[in-house]
């Protein structure tokens, strides 16, 4: 018997300290979800440490009222739909305010039902898809543009500042990367630009000879390559090259990652994508290149998007107060700053605008070469 | 018929590569009648291998001045890593379980590779490790057709582990002893070979050949990840089931049968569906020849 009051009051003792911080320290807790293994891990990883920077300089800045620390739970999604649903469940178990993701549009699509039936704001800084935003639910929010601008954008850019004739269009047959191929078949046929082919690949695929092949017979003035991620793109850059294929590479957001030019090399050189706006002359861009680059290496894709995404969250949370999301949701509409990667204003449907201009690889940098208003940038 | 013959070129670097690893299936099934699902993983090794050996060699700037002796001691350590890693894989995973029924010895081997993938991912990163890519650059140019060094060399060398091969296990004495291993391995101790050591080397031997594939995929498409072998591992798998696992003439014949497919597939009707044609032509071989292209009875010569 005594043994018996003697191990309850030790096993009491021991729940002490966890009682008493439960109770003491509030924390709030912050998602994120993006592939962080598989063929997209980098671009994964660049949206968690953007949020991560995003997180820290908040909690610097005086953090959020009420709360003695933001509590940061990155989830990969593996750019796999079934995967990033189980994510958006344990994200909901945890409990979290709120979530930055995903990348593929893919799986931003499928989670974000699951997190909006329990009212959890989701920022997607990098899903371009148009049926991200479209569908209607109230608590999805985009940071990035959409492809139904990106495409006739990319269109505009081809017929005007490359005068193509005609276009051969390959996809890998995501929701992303076949649903703006074919937003851009669909603009260039507008504008009068032929489609010579429209050919698949798989995902996975390593070796493109067969599909470059066909590609380099028809002469095409452009060869417009839609694929996801950076890593597929610029091995079927490198294998266009070697084929001796003279057809323009034209590609899209997906490539604008220093690490595509790191594994195409030389045949990245002198290729054009059509990738969201962003001015690196604003203190915003300068003092987060400042933090962020001596920590994770160059800034690339979705990493500014990603910090956006997460001080807006942040920054509407600190205004409402509380963690109800409708007053969550009314002051993110509310919002209107200049971000890192753009101005951030969001629109009543979810979106924050697009702003797509052509760049062009050069030296190994990308170099802002045509925008649609203005023609050329000198 | 450029284009015919364009694609007859991609076809063969491709099948070539298959070859090479179909083969490390096709003769470890040969000795102990284990599918080897590990594998495609002795063919990433051997892709990390030659990457980091490479990289270091253009590094110091070696590359430039003495491109062939770089290479040549790129694919000497990564084949010999490789043999190595696959003896040590056979001893620790297989060897305990060769009394046991062979379901177990396979789930080893599935068990190995998702370890030997993992381990891959822990040590070097998610990330595309990059080739150097000063080698074989150039191409030659017949009007429509253009043929790369790098295909060239890729064919070449391949061509030449294949004929090598051949004559080990059909013109010398080792050979002679793991066919007769292959055939019965009681008798064959009885004559004084030992089993133990004809497994060792036949894993040794077949992990090589993945390994100089893998050097050879690597500089062919410029990068190497953790996960590359599965994909090719599978295929491989099929294209030595295609040739009739067990027959060395017929791993090399179905992973050259199953590289045309593909390409073809993907050049004359979709990208989409190259792999469904490659496994097509396989249910339709297994179809009408159960044992493969060139399997023979189950008793007969193998390896």
């Amino acid at each position: 018997m005594r043994k018996r009051v003697l191990s309850i009051m030790v096993m009491g003792l021991i729940l002490v300290p966890f009682l008493f911080s439960a109770v003491s320290a509030k924390t709030l807790r912050i998602g994120s979800m993006s592939p962080l293994t598989g063929p997209y891990a980098s671009d994964g990883t660049d949206i968690k440490n953007g949020v991560r920077t995003a997180i820290e300089v908040f909690e610097e800045a005086g953090g959020i009222p009420g709360y003695d620390k933001i509590e940061f739970f990155p989830q990969d999604t593996a750019c796999d739909p079934r995967q990033a649903v189980a994510a958006a469940n344990k994200l909901i178990n945890l409990k979290v305010v709120g979530v930055v993701g995903a990348y593929c549009s893919s799986s931003t699509i499928p989670s974000s039902e699951v997190l909006d039936e329990e009212s959890i704001p989701m920022i997607t800084p990098a899903s371009t898809h148009q049926d991200v935003t479209d569908r209607g639910l109230p608590y999805m929010f985009r940071m990035c543009g959409r492809d139904d601008d990106q495409a006739p954008a990319a269109a505009k850019f081809m017929k005007e500042a490359l005068k193509a004739k005609t276009i051969f269009i390959v996809d890998d047959k995501t929701t992303y990367s076949q649903g703006l191929a074919d937003g851009v078949a669909k603009a260039c046929k507008a504008l009068g630009i032929k489609i010579l082919g429209h050919d698949h690949v798989n995902q996975g695929d390593k070796d493109f000879s067969a599909v470059l092949t066909m590609a380099k017979q028809k002469k095409a003035d452009i060869f417009y390559m839609s694929l996801q991620g950076y890593s597929p793109a610029a091995m079927m850059t490198l294998q266009a090259k070697r084929l001796g294929m003279k057809s323009q590479i034209v590609t899209q957001d997906a490539c604008f990652q220093p690490k595509y030019m790191d594994v195409a090399k030389e045949a990245a050189e002198g290729v054009y994508l059509t990738y969201g706006f962003t001015d690196p002359s604003t203190p915003e861009y300068k003092a987060f290149e400042k933090r962020y680059v001596p920590k994770y290496g160059k800034i690339a894709a979705y990493a500014t998007y990603a910090y956006d995404s997460a001080t807006a969250l942040l920054k509407a949370i600190k205004a409402a107060g509380s963690t109800d999301p409708a007053k969550i949701k009314a002051e993110l509409m509310k919002l209107d700053y200049q971000g890192v990667a753009k101005h951030v204003k969001f629109k009543p449907n979810g979106d924050s605008g697009s702003s797509y201009i052509a760049f062009k690889i050069a030296n190994g940098k990308f170099v802002p070469y045509w925008e649609p208003e203005k023609g050329l940038i000198k | 018929m450029e284009y015919f013959i364009q694609q007859l070129i991609n076809g063969l670097t491709l099948g070539g590569m298959y070859a090479l690893i179909a083969l490390g299936y096709t003769m470890v099934y040969g000795v102990i009648q284990l599918i080897n699902f590990a594998h495609g993983e002795f063919f990433a090794a051997g892709g990390y291998v030659g990457a980091i050996t490479l990289s270091y060699f253009a590094g110091v700037g070696y590359m430039e001045s003495h491109p062939v002796i770089c290479l040549t001691a790129s694919f000497t350590l990564a084949m010999a890593y490789c043999a190595y890693l696959a003896i040590g894989v056979e001893k620790i995973a297989y060897k305990p379980l060769r009394k046991e029924s062979r379901l177990a010895a396979l789930l080893s081997a599935l068990g190995m590779s998702i370890f030997l993938s993992n381990g891959m991912m822990l040590t070097e990163g998610v990330y595309d490790k990059v080739y150097p890519s000063e080698l074989f650059q150039g191409r030659f140019d017949f009007g429509l057709i253009t043929i790369s060094y790098l295909q060239i060399m890729i064919v070449s060398l391949t061509a030449c582990l294949l004929v090598g091969l051949n004559i080990l296990v059909f013109r010398t004495k080792i050979g002679m002893a793991m066919r007769a291993t292959a055939q019965d391995k009681t008798m064959s101790a009885l004559v004084a070979i030992g089993s133990n050591k004809i497994i060792s080397l036949t894993f040794a031997i077949g992990a090589g050949l993945a390994a100089a594939a893998g050097i050879m995929y690597g500089l062919y498409y410029g990068s190497v990840r953790y996960d590359m072998g599965f994909i090719p591992g599978i295929k491989a798998f099929a294209a030595a089931v295609l040739g009739g696992i067990g027959n060395i003439t017929g791993a090399m014949l179905g992973g050259l049968i199953i590289g045309m497919v593909e390409i073809f597939g993907a050049g004359y009707i979709s990208g989409e569906y190259k792999d469904v044609f490659a496994f097509i032509i396989l249910i339709a071989v297994l179809y009408f020849k159960p044992t493969g292209i060139m399997g023979e009875n189950i008793d007969d010569t193998r390896v």
